[in-house]
């Protein structure tokens, strides 16, 4: 979409308005100017730019809508919406009519119902009549409409019009007859998902949408376009023919794939997951989530360990009880002591099980706790939250006018992170810069280069860009985690603290607005540096244990060879991924959909997802797994319920237990004052972070590498999307 | 004085101790004492036990507590609350010293 500031706010201004805890910055008019209206004869006061929808809404009353959402631009093109203005000569689209004072807006008169009826007749006379197959049926806007507000008998005998079906990616699935031109795909894609691989083609009775060519609609977000559909003409491949919205069981949960925490709802049927649907959170993930959070789920079904292994004689991994492999585990921990014994924390680590954890090898006088993502822990390291947070927080984004990139690439490492900066550079004239690889964000940006010298004349003022960091009135910068991954990580970090200290000092900005900010990728880390887990391997490779204990820990940081020859290695998650292969001991946890377990996202918020189906086979809460061991090796852990395991996280960092909250976090001078202190020099290795392009995104952990969606996603984009051979009753 | 205990600290935190947790709130008044304290001396402290974990948890509304783990996973706590720096410093300075 064309960035026209003035010309989109016209557009969207009022539309966003409405938006309950829409930060985007709106002017606060005097109440004097306030419009009145009536809805049905009821007063209502709203203020002048508001459109008949939402003054209607605004009385309580929802007036029928096809094209209209509250997050995209009005197109006003499906004409559901028309109602009857008293002494009006034609009825008004009430998504696009703004209001004028004294209006008496009649939602449920004669001639409002009879446009309604005439509308829903010509949007029929098209629709195929195939709701039992359609994979719509039951959460379809037209079906649920038309029964409300369509005529009940039909007067076409003409045929319907038939329009070929497209192949757009593995993901959605098109039934392009189905399709009433609503133009909410197109929206979405241009304006939310800044790709314009959707258009549409044709007019009248001819129009279509479509890629005019044949390719794949590629976007990280494009799943929410199946969502966006008010009827069944794009779908979910994946989920097509499996279940029905009404035999499935919903809960509410969290997503776990990247560390933005996106809110979800996880349906399931008979103890099976059957999709994935975003969750609205204004402050996370608004309604949309990504391709990844919506479809690896079948990765759930895949590659899972279900009951406990034990490495024989001959090397291979044999199935035993659970019995016989924690009385294993206990009588390994039970021989040794201090840093003999060391544990690494992988990427989809729950809290509960990272604080077991933490308490058990505590006990065994171990302070070898790391995880496997990396963080500077020169300098304050984690002893200050602020240090390793991202600040500002997802929401923050919308209020800063200048936003600086270093060493990240938000639209893969977290695409609804990205969807906000880019929601801002659209609505807000949000400045974006960048030291990094050159990548396609969505939006344009100032390329600075991808030197680490750059960060260095940033720092000393020197960059002819300093001009435009010192002109901002609310700077932030992020930068990704794995730029701090590097051999130089902590001087990254000294160094990109210089610059958003100067960057704050200069603003002028109030006390409590947050510049620094830090981009993690993975969900357990903030929740593992919370509760004193150290950041990165390097204790262990520098110590090897005798005993290695990998909670989820897939991404290989340490192999055999980094150990002594007759150490031994426990493994404890939930898929036969990296870590699990040299393991001589298994033990199956649960996945993320599967236990009441509590993350942290980048921004330091605590959430907790909820069982949505039970573990497979043998396998149990991580948490519970743990505090048997802790049994069976004579150090008990004193806690019995997920309560008291609840209170003693609040024991080692209470903010983990305030849910759906972002604790503040301060003392960014001392953080700062620590970092100078830092003797390191910066590489001269550009910054390049490892998700580049889309095939990086779609398999980054055990759960999406175990999918086969996610595949299929790698093949369509390396190869075309008619590389993907589907089943032909799709 | 906070300064002296800060200074007789020193580099020994590592000697009993394993770990510290500062729990405190970012506003209340009651934390006060707890904020001056790692405004005025986390530096000096950090700097001197550079490999020391001094977790500094803010989070609204709690009682500031200092928190200590000793060898083998034992833990001990103070309530530093309505207390000023040099109090806290010195809570912190017999947990340093004492031992499980």
């Amino acid at each position: 979409m064309l960035r026209l500031p003035n010309v989109g706010r016209a557009l969207a201004g009022a539309a966003k308005s409405s938006l309950a805890g829409n930060t985007v910055r709106t002017s606060v008019r005097a109440a004097s100017n306030m419009v009145e209206v009536f809805v049905d004869g009821k007063p209502v006061e709203v203020e002048p730019g508001t459109t008949v929808l939402q003054a209607c809404e605004k009385a309580g009353i929802q007036i029928p809508r096809f094209c209209y959402h509250e997050r995209l631009s009005v197109a006003g093109n499906c004409r559901m919406c028309l109602v009857e203005i008293e002494k009006a000569p034609k009825p008004v689209a009430a998504c696009a009519m703004p209001v004028m004072k004294g209006w008496n807006i009649l939602t449920n008169s004669e001639k409002t119902r009879k446009a309604r009826e005439g509308v829903m007749e010509f949007l029929l006379a098209n629709h195929p009549l195939d709701c039992p197959i359609c994979d719509q049926g039951g959460e379809c806007d037209l079906q649920d409409q038309s029964m409300q507000f369509g005529s009940d008998r039909s007067r076409f005998t003409e045929g319907k019009r038939a329009v070929e079906d497209k192949n757009i990616g593995p993901l959605i699935k098109t039934i392009m007859t189905r399709c009433i031109q609503c133009t909410r795909c197109v929206r979405f894609a241009s304006e939310i998902a800044g790709v314009e691989d959707l258009g549409t083609t044709g007019r009248g009775n001819n129009l279509q949408i479509g890629t005019y060519v044949e390719k794949m609609f590629m976007s990280e977000l494009s799943g929410n376009v199946i969502d966006v559909c008010p009827v069944g003409a794009l779908t979910s491949k994946p989920y097509a023919f499996t279940a029905r919205p009404w035999e499935t069981r919903k809960t509410e949960s969290i997503d776990v794939l990247d560390a933005v925490g996106s809110n979800i709802v996880v349906s399931t049927r008979g103890g099976e997951v059957m999709r994935v649907l975003p969750r609205l959170n204004e402050e996370v993930n608004e309604e949309w989530i990504s391709d990844k959070t919506r479809f690896a789920y079948d990765g759930l079904k895949r590659q899972r360990l279900t009951q406990p292994l034990v490495k024989d004689d001959s090397g291979q991994l044999t199935p035993t009880t659970w019995e016989d492999a924690l009385t294993r585990v206990a009588g390994a921990l039970q021989s040794v002591q201090g840093s003999e014994v060391a544990a690494i924390a992988g990427g989809m680590a729950d809290a509960e099980s990272l604080v077991s954890l933490k308490d058990l090898l505590n006990r065994l006088n171990s302070e070898s706790l790391c995880t496997e993502e990396l963080f500077p822990t020169a300098g304050a390291g984690s002893d200050l939250r602020s240090n390793y947070l991202l600040n500002s927080r997802i929401s923050g984004i919308e209020e800063c006018d200048l936003l600086l990139l270093v060493g990240t690439n938000p639209r893969y490492e977290a695409p609804l992170f990205n969807a906000r900066i880019r929601k801002s550079w659209l609505h807000n004239e949000l400045r974006v810069a960048m030291v990094g690889h050159q990548v396609d964000l969505s939006y344009s940006y100032d390329h600075l280069g991808e030197a680490t010298s750059i960060l260095k004349e940033l720092a000393d003022g020197t960059h002819p860009f300093c001009q435009t960091i010192s002109a901002a009135k609310r700077p932030v910068i992020v930068v990704g985690s794995s730029a701090l991954q590097r051999e130089d990580g902590a001087a990254i970090l000294s160094t990109v603290s210089t610059i958003a200290q100067n960057a704050r000092a200069s603003s002028g900005v109030e006390e409590g607005w947050k510049v620094l900010n830090v981009l993690h990728r993975v969900a357990s880390q903030v929740a593992a540096l919370d509760l004193g887990y150290k950041a990165g391997v390097d204790a262990i490779r520098n110590n090897p244990p005798k005993v290695l204990f990998l909670l989820g820990a897939d991404a290989g940081c340490i192999t055999r060879a980094d150990l002594p020859q007759n150490s031994l290695i426990i493994y404890q998650g939930h898929h036969g991924d990296v870590g699990a292969p040299m393991a001589d001991i298994i033990l199956p946890g649960a996945a993320y959909t599967e236990k009441n377990a509590t993350y942290v996202n980048t921004e330091g918020r605590s959430q907790h997802t909820r069982v949505a189906v039970t573990a497979p086979g043998m396998a149990r809460e991580d948490w519970r797994i743990i505090r048997a061991v802790s049994e069976l090796a004579g150090v008990t852990l004193p806690y019995d319920s997920l309560e008291e395991v609840r209170s003693r996280l609040a024991e080692v960092s209470p903010n983990l237990v305030r849910y759906d909250d972002v604790e503040e976090a301060n003392y960014f001078k001392q953080a700062n004052e620590l970092s100078q202190a830092v003797n390191q020099d910066l590489l001269t290795a550009p910054l390049v972070p490892p998700q580049l392009s889309a095939k990086d995104f779609y398999m980054t952990d055990s759960i999406s590498r175990a999918s086969q969606t996610m595949a299929k996603c790698v093949k369509a984009v390396t190869e075309g999307a008619a590389a993907v051979e589907e089943p032909s009753v799709c | 004085m906070a300064a002296a205990a800060v200074r007789s600290i020193g580099s020994t935190l590592g000697k009993n101790l394993r770990e510290i947790r500062l729990h405190l709130c970012q506003t209340s008044a009651a934390s006060k004492g707890a904020r001056d304290f790692v405004e005025q001396h986390y530096v000096t402290l950090k700097k001197s036990n550079p490999d020391f974990p001094i977790l500094i948890r803010e989070c609204s509304g709690v009682q500031a507590r200092v928190w200590a783990r000793y060898d083998f996973g034992k833990e001990q706590s103070v309530a530093v609350d309505n207390m000023s720096a040099d109090q806290v410093a010195s809570a912190l300075q017999t947990l340093v010293q004492s031992k499980p």
